[in-house]
């Protein structure tokens, strides 16, 4: 759709999105409050996207910035510290918070290359958590910063448990931040970004410094994946424990990006359907079918549906890369990731 | 898959037939079903399917339902915020629910209190110990006030809080002749929670705290720790965690440390998993557990008999756990027999007019705030690879 | 050989810190020095068995091979069934010692073979994909086997407690009883300085140089003799140091070491050279394997606690020190390990326990930023 081009998988998707916000309650569906977690989940792919899929570095903490996102947003909304910013100045906030961090990562280690740049952000994602859960003075260590206030939209009000205006709010943040990676994918940095990961070597001979063009793709992924934090912890009022954001987050992260297609925007939404709507909705509601037919046996351990969680969500993983080794919707510019 | 889902579904509408005649109450428990809390909560759906039993699965000629959600999923290993906010939303969609039997995490409990406060669904909790969401002025200054938008009680718990235990813990160290202390937790909010109060109280008796450490509960071992802990030559090692944050390994890395000190845990270790974790020869003569309430083998009526049943019907002795998931089942269906209208206000105004209420755990009430009244204590011990009572505690 | 080169690099450092601890002075900080350093070394090496596994891996098929961690907890979960079949808890002496030899063949077996049948399912039709979508399938494995060991540990067996906690921490027997073995060491030592300084050379300043070995000797037993060194550190030891030595050979010294490394400087040159290449990769999953099980093996004894989440703190450490010693690089797996086994003992006696994990991962980003191919990882070359 955007500059002429045919209409791309993600429009259809988001799409099918409005469509089911829409039918949502007609048809009595009960989609809308899980996938506002689908919908958080697609930010922090993109943002991971931007980093692992264009630019071609692995990164195991995208968790991490999640975190820093939703601690930011709390500490600028909540009443028990002095700040008490609204919904909107808050998340630019935490946007702001988001990127200065991934810069901060970015600027000593990116000369790192490939599988050693990963630990490094994997145990930035484990600094971090260790630094929210024992900074209790600042953030109430186990016990989450909360209660945060929900969002204010013009013309709807304050946000309540109503989920739809949620799902709306979401879906359009989302939509912005699709709009503006497909943007950026074709502007100057994004090209470089491109390049980068296609070959370092040659697209610094090519004039692109390599090391700006990561810290850019740093930065902005962080500021992506901070946005999901906050809209995160909005939406449960609450930043949670510091455990909701460890290493299992980065790696939902990557399997969300990988499955749906490295350096893909389509692949990202379709990627977190796929993951969050296995494990938080399929997987569920399978589960609740199966005890409703009766097909429990409490006194085995194979008895319960629930104790074949891992074992189905593994197997999904594995199967998808198996049929489709290039994800489920493949960045169409070029190969991606490459062989050897 | 064909001809065996055909007479399922016919079966399966032959069913809600039957259902619409005489209408349908659903009981549901949101409990982490998948990972390492898993062995626990097995326990209390245990208790709680015991619970629906023994009204036969029916009450006034309407039949209980119950549905046991996870709210933890896979990715996560470990209660996810979003799966309790889904379970909580999808149990206030579900008309025919009439009580919430959950959780396990007193942070998951932070992340529905509200939403099922709103929708006014009486919420009972077999686990959650963390003081902060009945009690004014325990937890942060806001709560429990936030946990509670429209303003009135819908949550309620079966199990005696951190505050108490903590309590009783360092006046039973100090009566054991401890004079010092070296305090682990494994930073999560009910270990922590339990030995911040347990520092509190001991600091309060005299008792010399030599070190207080927040651990990593998926950590390999501890002996680096225990041996740190033997050179500070503390005589008691009080660790607020569970067995599934490692209390048995603790155990094993004291022992082969050659830390002589005693042990004590919370109810979180309440559990043969401990001892089977731990190893009998790693505790015997040296542990002690406390627990908000008696174990399964000191109860006299109502409580012998559920021990009796519980035994018969799945073959071991019933964990503190169990007890708790009875406890918080038979409490919500005995108000649902009670009330009068069997919607979600009719059966909240029951719960919350329990008083005198002859459960498995004693006689006891539910206060103000939504706690038990029941204020009963008891030290355990383990001695020939068991769990000993040794006394009540707290009186 | 270069593992125990740098094996004996630390080892002293270990006796120096144990020659300058002074139990008596500043009761507890500098008195557990030592013991925090043996106790670190031999977390370390558990650590570094299984660090070798995701390093052999990784120089292959530059796979982070996620699913390795657990793949020990299947193997320790087999050595319990083991012990449970045959009734080994009761085994004592030299039957014991023999249990634990057949525990660790075992367990070695079962997970190389587990090890090879996941890359000839799983890995093997993924070889000509993108590197991450192997590194996906590495993380749905790893879900799929932390699963299969919640069912086993759910298995209605007497020794794993019955069928109602599968998901409870399993204690392991003490097959290897805990026993300090210094103090004993000790006594036999007594006679021997008495025999020593009954030498005329002793008393001799002229010929120090010969009596300075013994010298110092004596004076680590003397310190050592506050040491808890256990049988349990001693089979640790014992088992690891061999195995590090035998597969360094391999590598080096067998035509399946060279094709390994052929196959790890440019898969296809290999394979026009007439290497079989999946043959060889096969062959690094089942000897990553294999070393996998007797890792777990040693883990259970060590710890004598197994759970089916027990893959997942175990495997981060050892795929950390894969990298800290620059990945691909065996002697470095080694090396991290060993570092990492030291840093957790440390931070945990002398900084706090809770932030041992910040401050493993602070020391490996400080070394990366200063050494970017980790401590002893070849340069990396751009293939161009």
């Amino acid at each position: 759709m955007i500059r002429g081009r045919s209409l791309s998988p993600s429009w259809i998707l988001l799409g099918g999105a409005v469509l089911l916000g829409l039918l949502d309650r007609p048809l009595g569906l009960g989609l809308v409050d899980p996938m506002r977690g689908v919908l958080v989940f697609a930010l922090l792919g993109l943002g991971l996207n931007v980093v692992t899929g264009f630019t071609g570095l692995l990164h195991l903490g995208m968790a991490a910035f999640m975190a820093i996102g939703a601690y930011a947003f709390a500490i600028g909304t909540c009443d028990i510290y002095p700040f008490q910013l609204g919904f909107w100045p808050a998340m630019v906030l935490t946007v702001v918070v988001g990127a200065v961090a991934g810069f901060l990562l970015g600027a000593p280690t990116l000369g790192l290359r490939g599988d050693y740049l990963a630990i490094v952000t994997l145990g930035f994602g484990e600094i971090v958590q260790d630094v929210m859960k024992n900074m209790d003075a600042i953030t109430k260590g186990t016990q989450g910063i909360n209660p945060l206030p929900p969002p204010v939209l013009p013309g709807v009000g304050e946000l309540g448990s109503e989920e739809g205006p949620w799902y709306w709010l979401f879906l359009g943040l989302l939509v912005l931040a699709v709009m503006a990676c497909r943007n950026l994918e074709r502007s100057r940095t994004g090209r470089a970004w491109l390049a980068v990961r296609e070959d370092e070597l040659a697209a610094s001979c090519m004039g692109i410094a390599p090391i700006p063009a990561k810290m850019y793709a740093f930065a902005t992924g962080a500021a992506l994946a901070a946005m999901a934090g906050g809209l995160w912890a909005s939406l449960y009022a609450s930043t949670g424990e510091p455990g909701n954001y460890d290493f299992q987050v980065s790696i939902l992260a990557l399997c969300i990006v990988i499955v749906g297609g490295m350096g893909s925007i389509d692949g990202v939404l379709v990627g977190s359907l796929a993951m969050i709507g296995v494990a938080n909705i399929a997987l569920p509601k399978l589960a609740a079918w199966l005890q409703a037919r009766g097909v429990v046996d409490p006194s085995n351990v194979l008895g319960s549906p629930n104790n074949w969680k891992y074992l189905v969500f593994g197997v999904v993983l594995m199967v998808m890369m198996r049929v489709r080794p290039e994800g489920l919707l493949p960045a169409r510019l070029g190969r991606v990731g490459g062989g050897r | 898959m064909k001809n065996r889902t055909l007479p399922l579904l016919a079966s399966l509408a032959l069913a809600s037939v039957a259902l619409a005649q005489t209408g349908t109450l659903k009981i549901v428990s949101s409990l982490p079903r998948t990972g390492s809390a898993n062995a626990q909560t097995t326990s209390m759906v245990n208790g709680i399917k015991m619970a629906i039993d023994e009204v036969g699965g029916q009450i006034d000629g309407m039949k209980i339902e119950y549905e046991d959600m996870d709210d933890a999923s896979p990715q996560r290993g470990n209660w996810d915020p979003a799966v309790e906010a889904q379970n909580a939303n999808r149990a206030v969609r579900d008309e025919s629910v009439i009580g919430y039997i959950g959780t396990y995490n007193s942070g998951a409990s932070k992340i529905s209190m509200p939403i099922l406060n709103k929708a006014g669904l009486v919420m009972i909790s077999p686990g959650n110990t963390y003081p902060g969401l009945t009690k004014p002025g325990m937890g942060e200054a806001n709560e429990p006030r936030i946990y509670r938008p429209s303003g009135k009680i819908n949550y309620f718990r079966v199990v005696p809080t951190d505050d108490l235990q903590g309590r009783v813990a360092a006046e039973w160290a100090k009566e054991l002749g401890c004079t010092s202390v070296y305090l682990l937790d494994d930073r999560e909010l009910y270990g922590k929670g339990i030995a911040d109060v347990f520092e509190k109280r001991a600091k309060e008796l005299g008792l010399r705290v030599l070190g207080r450490e927040g651990i990593d509960p998926k950590a390999s071992n501890y002996k680096a720790l225990a041996n740190k802990i033997k050179a500070s030559g503390a005589d008691l090692v009080y660790y607020g965690g569970t067995t599934q944050t490692n209390a048995g390994q603790i155990a094993k890395d004291l022992r082969s440390a050659g830390v002589t000190s005693k042990y004590m845990v919370p109810d979180g270790c309440f559990e043969e998993a401990f001892i089977l974790a731990a190893g009998a020869e790693n505790l015997e003569g040296r542990t002690f557990i406390t627990f908000g309430g008696l174990p399964a083998n000191q109860l006299q009526g109502r409580g012998a008999k559920f021990r009796e049943a519980y035994i018969a019907r799945y073959r071991v002795e019933p964990e503190a756990y169990a007890l708790y998931g009875y406890e918080a089942g038979r409490v919500l269906l005995d108000a649902v027999k009670r009330a009068k209208a069997k919607t979600r206000e009719g059966v909240l105004e029951a719960v919350r007019s329990t008083r005198d209420f002859e459960g498995a755990l004693g006689t006891w009430s539910f206060d103000e705030n939504g706690d038990t009244t029941s204020r009963i204590m008891s030290g355990q011990s383990v001695e020939g690879g068991k769990f000993k009572f040794v006394k009540v505690l707290g009186q | 050989m270069h593992a125990i080169a740098h094996l004996a690099t630390l080892t002293p450092l270990a006796v120096a810190a144990a020659l300058q601890a002074e139990p008596a002075t500043a009761e507890a900080a500098s008195g557990v020095l030592g013991q925090q350093i043996v106790t670190g070394l031999s977390n370390g090496m558990i650590i570094a068995l299984i660090a070798i596994g995701y390093t052999m891996v990784y120089g292959i098929i530059e796979l982070i091979n996620f699913a390795h961690g657990d793949l020990c907890t299947l193997g320790a979960f087999f050595a319990l069934m083991l012990v449970g079949a045959l009734g080994m808890e009761a085994w004592s002496g030299v039957a014991g010692m023999a249990g634990v030899v057949l525990l660790l063949a075992g367990a070695a077996a079962f997970c190389a073979l587990f090890n090879w049948s996941i890359d000839r399912v799983v890995y093997r039709p993924l070889r000509s994909a993108p590197k991450l979508t192997l590194l996906v399938s590495a993380i749905g494995c790893s879900f799929v086997l932390v699963n299969l060991a919640l069912f086993w540990g759910g298995l209605p067996m007497e020794v794993f407690g019955g069928g109602v906690a599968a998901a409870a921490p399993k204690d392991f027997p003490a097959m290897v009883p805990d026993s300090s073995l210094l103090p004993d060491a000790w006594d036999s030592w007594v006679s021997a300085e008495a025999f020593l300084r009954s030498s005329p050379s002793w008393n001799d300043p002229s010929v120090w140089w010969l009596t300075w070995a013994p010298r110092v000797a004596l004076a680590v037993l003397v310190k050592s003799r506050e040491l808890n060194f256990t049988t349990s550190d001693l089979l640790v030891w014992c088992v690891t140091l061999p195995l590090m030595v035998a597969l360094t050979g391999l590598v080096r010294c067998t035509r399946l070491g060279k094709a390994m490394r052929a196959v790890a400087q440019n898969p296809t040159a290999a394979s026009l050279m007439g290497i079989d290449v999946d043959r060889v990769i096969g062959a690094a999953f089942l000897i990553g394997g294999a070393l996998g099980g007797f890792a777990s093996v040693i883990y259970a004894l060590y710890n004598n606690t197994i759970s089916f989440q027990m893959g997942y703190r175990t495997g981060m450490d050892a795929f950390t020190a894969a990298v800290l010693g620059g990945i691909g690089s065996m002697p470095g797996a080694v090396v991290g390990g060993l570092l990492i086994g030291v840093a957790r003992a440390i931070s945990d006696g002398y900084i706090e326990a809770r932030w041992t994990n910040s401050v493993v991962f602070a020391i490996l980003i400080a070394t990366l930023v200063f050494r970017p191919s980790g401590l002893l990882g070849a340069k990396l070359r751009d293939k161009v």
